[in-house]
C-alpha cells in the first residue's frame, strides 16, 4: 500500500495534466455540438458519401448530426487516443524509470520484494488508468448536461467499460515493455498507441488485414460500434482481458530474474 | 575464538556481465558484530558483490547467506534486517528529504522518526530541502538516515565517505562505531586504505573480479612496500621500497637527501605486493 500511494503521488501531476486536457477537449466538443448542429446536418450528407472513409469512422451507423453519433464518432476518437497515449505513456515508465533515474538501489533494497514491487506498480498503473476514466467521465458527463443531452446510460456505461480495458491494455503491453528496458520508451509507447489505433482504422476498410480486430483494442471499444449494437464484442473483449493479463503475468517474470541496473 | 555467527556468507560467488568481466569465485565471511572492509580499487568488482548481497544483481554460481538467511529466497526478510548506502544515493528528486525518509521507514513498517531524528541532528540534514537541490554530500546524509533510522543488524556501505566533507566523514564514522559497539555488523567497501586500517577489523581485497586476500586489517597493513617522497636541491623525486629499513637508510644516506618522507603506498602498490607475496606462496589467494 505505500508503494501505491507512492506511485499515485508521483503521477499525480501527468495524470491531472493528461486528464484536464483530454477532459477539457471533450467537454469544449460537447458545448459545440449545439451551435454546430446545422453545419453537422450538412456534413453527415457529405460524409454519407464517402464510403470506406464514412465506414472507417463508423459514420455509416450513426449520424454525425445527433448528439450520440457526434460523440462516438468525434469525441470518443479524441477520448479513446488521448486515454491510449496516456496509458502507454504511464505504463512504459513505470518500472523503467527507477533504473533510469538511478532510483532502483534505493527502492529495491527496501523490504518490499522485487515481485511485489512489481505487482504494486501494476496496480498503481492500472489505478492510474481508472482515474483517468473517471475524470474524462466527468468532463463528458459536465458537457452533456450543459449541452441539455444525455447518451444512452447502457452504451455509454458500455463504452467507457471498453475504453478501459482497451487502456489497460495497451498499458500492460507498454508495462511490460518496461520491464525489458533500462530506459523509459515513451516514444515507442506513443508510437504503439498511433499504431494500434492505424490498425483500427485500416482493418475496417481493408477486408484483406481484417484479422487485425484481433490485434488492435480499438477495435472492440470502437465508440460507434458500441452506440449502434448496444453491446461490446465479447470475444475480442475477453481477448484484449487475456493480453493484459498475460504482460502484467510476463512482466513480473522477466523482472524478477534482471539484473537492476545501478 | 568465540562461536559467533557470520553476519555475511559468501561462497563461490561468480557473476558475469556477457563478454565483461564482474567477479569469479568469490568466498569470503564476516561475523557478527564485526567492522569488515572490502578494500578494492574502482573497477576491481565490490560494487558487483554487493548488489548480488542485496539481491540487485543475478549471479550465475555460488552462494550468499545474509545474517543466516540465504540471500535469494529471504531477500525481503534480510532487507527487513539489514541497512545499505549506495556509493553514489538517488532519490526521487520532486521528494522533501523528510518524505523520502519516511517512505523509507513505512515501507519497513517502521516507525523510525525519533532514530531519524537523531541522525538528522547529528548529521545537519536539511530535512525541508527537496532532493533536486541536494550536493552528492548531503545526498550521502539522506542515505546515512534511511540505511541506519531502523537500527539494522548488518550495515552495508559502498564507499561511503566519497563526496563527504572531513567533518562529516568523522561524524559518519563516530556514528558508525556507535551503531557497531551496539552489535551491528558493517560491511564497508572502500578503496581508501586509511579509513578501513582506522576503523575495521578484518578486511578483504579484491582485484580484478577475484578476492587476493582476507586478512586481519594488522596482517594486511604490515605490507613491505612504502612510498619514499625525497626532496634533493629542490627537486621532488618518489620511488617505491620493499626492502628492509636498514637498507633504506643506507641508500638515503648515499643520497644525500635534503628531506624524506615515508607513507603508505597508493592502494595500487599495495595490491602488487600482495600479488607478488601470493605468487611467492604459491597461492592465487591468501586466507587469513
Amino acid at each position: 500500500m505505500t508503494l501505491l500511494k507512492h506511485e499515485l503521488k508521483r503521477n499525480g501531476k501527468a495524470l491531472l495534466i493528461w486528464s484536464m486536457c483530454v477532459g477539457a477537449v471533450c467537454f469544449g466538443c460537447l458545448l459545440l455540438f449545439e451551435s454546430l448542429a446545422e453545419t453537422m446536418k450538412s456534413m453527415a450528407g457529405l460524409y454519407a458519401g464517402m464510403g470506406i472513409f464514412a465506414k472507417a469512422l463508423g459514420m455509416d451507423r450513426l449520424s454525425i448530426a445527433t448528439m450520440e453519433g457526434f460523440y462516438s464518432t468525434e469525441i470518443g476518437l479524441i477520448f479513446a487516443t488521448g486515454g491510449a497515449m496516456y496509458a502507454a505513456m504511464t505504463g512504459a515508465a513505470m518500472l523503467s524509470k527507477e533504473e533510469e533515474g538511478h532510483t532502483g538501489e534505493f527502492l529495491y533494497t527496501l523490504p518490499l520484494g522485487r515481485l511485489a514491487i512489481v505487482r504494486w506498480k501494476y496496480l498503481a498503473m492500472l489505478v492510474l488508468v481508472l482515474l483517468f476514466q473517471a475524470i474524462g467521465i466527468v468532463w463528458e458527463t459536465a458537457g452533456f448536461a450543459l449541452a441539455g443531452e444525455m447518451p444512452a446510460p447502457r452504451e455509454y456505461a458500455l463504452y467507457h467499460l471498453a475504453q478501459l480495458l482497451m487502456q489497460a491494455e495497451i498499458g500492460s503491453i507498454c508495462f511490460l515493455i518496461s520491464s525489458l528496458s533500462r530506459k523509459k520508451q515513451t516514444g515507442a509507447a506513443l508510437g504503439l498507441a498511433v499504431l494500434l489505433y492505424l490498425a483500427d482504422l485500416l482493418c475496417r476498410v481493408m477486408p484483406s488485414i481484417e484479422n487485425l480486430k484481433y490485434v488492435t483494442p480499438y477495435y472492440f471499444s470502437n465508440a460507434t460500434d458500441i452506440f449502434a449494437e448496444g453491446t461490446i464484442n465479447m470475444p475480442l473483449a475477453a481477448l484484449s482481458f487475456a493480453v493484459t493479463a498475460a504482460a502484467g503475468i510476463c512482466a513480473g517474470m522477466i523482472y524478477e530474474r534482471r539484473d537492476l541496473a545501478a | 575464538m568465540s562461536e559467533k555467527l557470520m553476519a555475511v556468507e559468501i561462497k563461490g560467488l561468480t557473476k558475469n556481465y556477457g563478454r565483461k568481466r564482474g567477479v569469479r569465485d568469490i568466498s569470503l565471511s564476516v561475523r557478527e558484530g564485526d567492522m569488515f572492509g572490502f578494500l578494492g580499487p574502482n573497477g576491481a568488482g565490490k560494487s558487483t558483490v554487493i548488489r548480488s548481497m542485496l539481491g540487485l544483481l543475478r549471479f550465475q554460481e555460488g552462494s550468499i547467506r545474509l545474517l543466516g538467511l540465504d540471500a535469494v529466497s529471504n531477500q525481503r526478510e534480510i532487507m527487513k534486517k539489514v541497512g545499505y548506502m549506495p556509493s553514489e544515493p538517488f532519490f526521487y528528486p520532486d521528494m522533501k528529504v523528510r518524505d523520502v525518509i519516511r517512505f523509507a521507514a513505512e515501507a519497513r513498517g517502521l516507525d523510525c522518526r525519533e532514530e531519524a531524528r537523531k541522525i538528522c541532528c547529528l548529521l545537519a540534514v536539511e530535512e525541508e530541502k527537496r532532493i533536486r537541490e541536494l550536493s552528492l554530500g548531503n545526498r550521502k546524509k539522506v542515505s546515512i538516515v534511511c540505511a541506519l533510522q531502523h537500527r539494522p543488524e548488518l550495515l552495508i556501505l559502498d564507499e561511503p565517505t566519497s563526496g563527504l566533507d572531513p567533518l562529516m566523514q568523522e561524524a559518519f564514522f563516530q556514528l558508525l562505531l556507535e551503531y557497531n559497539r551496539q552489535g551491528t555488523t558493517c560491511f564497508l567497501s572502500s578503496h581508501v586504505l586509511s579509513e578501513v586500517k582506522k576503523y575495521c577489523a578484518n578486511a578483504a581485497v579484491i582485484r580484478e573480479g577475484r578476492i587476493i586476500r582476507t586478512d586481519s586489517v594488522e596482517q594486511l597493513s604490515r605490507s613491505r612496500v612504502r612510498r619514499v617522497r625525497i626532496w634533493k636541491n629542490g627537486k621532488e623525486e618518489s620511488f617505491s621500497y620493499a626492502e628492509g629499513m636498514k637498507e633504506l637508510v643506507h641508500r638515503l644516506d648515499e643520497m644525500q637527501v635534503d628531506d624524506v618522507l615515508i607513507e603508505e603506498p597508493p592502494l595500487e602498490e599495495l595490491f602488487m605486493d600482495f600479488y607478488e607475496r601470493a605468487e611467492e606462496d604459491g597461492n592465487d589467494i591468501i586466507e587469513a
